[in-house]
């Protein structure tokens, strides 16, 4: 299949080639690594620091996916409440809105100061930024249901519970998996915002605790190494989720 | 008193923006009778034909169904199905399980439902795509698993809302000679909206033909039940006196709406 490969080699040409012009300015202009490091001092910044970077890689992975799994019951949850009735839409979505368009980080230092547990306070952190897509992707989903199908359903009367199983819940399927798409991404930034506010956090020190450590100490190749862990991180869950998203709804495109 | 079907009482429906769909009207449809529906856009055709499928509810007058209310509507022999304008399929199910549907609504068991189902696919020749998704099928076969889907219940009353509008002639004159074949074989009463005259005039015994504004019954047009519908009827000599009188009429009903239309 040349055009998958294209779609696998053309980027990773245009990322090699970057990373060389990179490497090259660094190289022949004599940039000093504290002011832009090289992709080889980053590199060597990696393997040496490997043990905390991964350890701290560990401790977000965990707060990202804690995060995105309480997002997902949760966010499902009140996509189903707030579907039972217009008037219990109407009443509860403002809230779900505020809830949103409330910048977390501002919201986070307040949270970690009432959550005493340094962990619980990060996935909560992370769960407000995250829940969102679920919710609002949920809901039209949800609502997104073919006027037709709904009508057979009627003419055929089924059950509320029929028409949920049968009917809503596969209709609302496809909006939902690109809320989870979405939301993978965001539990990421709120967990790293999380780290951020949270600071020195004992054991559960992530990598935007490691940015900030190396800050501190002027190692910007560590700082730009723990950057790429989280790109690195970013990028997979990305990938996860679009494969889950696929195999889920792989009947549904033409062929 | 003759059993009739459907029996509409001066039903009338007035939508809420105040535009009146269909001003009072009065019909009755008896067993096996095949009835098409053809007039301008915004005579009521469909309005009418959802009345009928309980979709609607009339803003007054009243249906009775075989002689009763919509809630006896589904048991034995008062079985009514509807195909809609588009396929309506789940496209996350196969082609078998989109049939299954109603037997599923109606609890009836995989066992018992399965013969059922793939006589319907057979029917409507479907039955070496039961495994597939809508997604993979052509308009004109999605168009027939919805129409297996509505004969897997075995209706009594059959009711189509231009369901061949969006095919193509060939796969439309197909379509409509099963459909006849379909109804003559079994005690099956038809009600139909369609655009086309000629179709209207291949299937039905009694074609009403509406006017607009607001929407009514313009006049009614008696084809002789007993003329079998097939590609020998399509090109006799009294198929093309059904077309002309039934063009003159929906030239009639288009001047006669656009007349009430401008009073």
């Amino acid at each position: 299949m040349p055009a998958r490969l294209i779609s696998i080699f053309a980027p990773l040409a245009v990322g090699i080639l970057f990373l060389l012009l990179w490497q090259g300015i660094c190289y022949f202009w004599h940039i000093p690594p504290y002011l832009m490091p090289a992709p080889s001092d980053i590199a060597r910044s990696l393997f040496s620091n490997i043990d905390t970077l991964g350890h701290a890689l560990y401790s977000t992975l965990t707060v990202t996916l804690a995060a995105l799994c309480v997002s997902v019951v949760l966010g499902v949850l009140v996509a189903f409440v707030l579907v039972q009735h217009p008037l219990i839409e109407r009443s509860l979505m403002p809230y779900v809105v505020l809830m949103q368009v409330t910048p977390v980080v501002a919201l986070a230092p307040l949270i970690i100061i009432l959550v005493k547990t340094t962990l619980l306070a990060l996935v909560i952190c992370a769960t407000l930024i995250a829940i969102f897509p679920i919710i609002s992707n949920t809901l039209q989903g949800l609502k997104s249901v073919d006027p037709g199908l709904e009508a057979f359903f009627r003419m055929h009367k089924a059950s509320r519970l029929k028409t949920l199983l049968r009917l809503q819940i596969p209709s609302a399927l496809p909006m939902f998996m690109a809320g989870l798409q979405i939301s993978s991404g965001l539990a990421l930034v709120g967990a790293v915002v999380a780290e951020f506010v949270a600071g020195t956090g004992g054991n559960s020190a992530g990598l935007a605790y490691e940015i900030l450590q190396a800050g501190f100490q002027m190692d910007i190749p560590r700082m730009f190494a723990a950057l790429f862990m989280i790109t690195l991180t970013g990028l997979a869950l990305y990938m996860a989720t679009s494969s889950i998203r696929k195999l889920v709804l792989h009947n549904r495109v033409e062929h | 008193m003759q059993e009739t079907v459907i029996s509409i009482q001066s039903a009338e429906k007035t939508f809420p923006n105040g535009v009146q769909g269909l001003a009072p009207i009065t019909l009755d449809i008896h067993p096996k009778e095949r009835i098409g529906l053809i007039g301008p856009s915004g005579c009521g055709k469909s309005t009418l034909l959802k009345l009928i499928a309980n979709l609607h509810q009339p803003s007054s007058g009243y249906l009775t169904w075989w002689n009763k209310g919509f809630a006896e509507v589904g048991k034995e022999n008062r079985r009514l199905s509807f195909v809609f304008q588009e396929p309506t399929l789940m496209p996350w199910s196969t082609v078998r399980k989109n049939v299954r549907l109603p037997l599923d609504l109606e609890g009836i068991s995989p066992d018992v439902s399965a013969p059922r189902v793939q006589q319907a696919l057979e029917i409507v020749s479907l039955a070496h795509a039961a495994d597939r998704f809508p997604a993979q099928l052509s308009g004109g076969m999605k168009m027939r698993v919805s129409i297996a889907r509505a004969l897997v219940t075995r209706p009594n009353l059959l009711l189509m809302d231009e369901p061949f509008g969006a095919l193509d002639e060939l796969t439309r004159n197909r379509l409509d000679e099963d459909i006849a074949t379909l109804c003559a074989k079994d005690d099956l009463t038809l009600l139909f909206v369609t655009h086309s005259l000629y179709e209207a005039a291949f299937l039905s015994t009694r074609v009403m033909v509406m006017a607009a504004h607001p929407g009514r019954i313009f006049a009614e047009y008696e084809i002789d039940p007993s003329i079998p519908r097939n590609e020998e009827f399509r090109l006799s000599d009294t198929f093309a006196t059904i077309c002309q009188d039934l063009s003159k009429l929906l030239i009639q009903a288009s001047q006669s709406s656009l007349l009430a239309e401008v009073a």
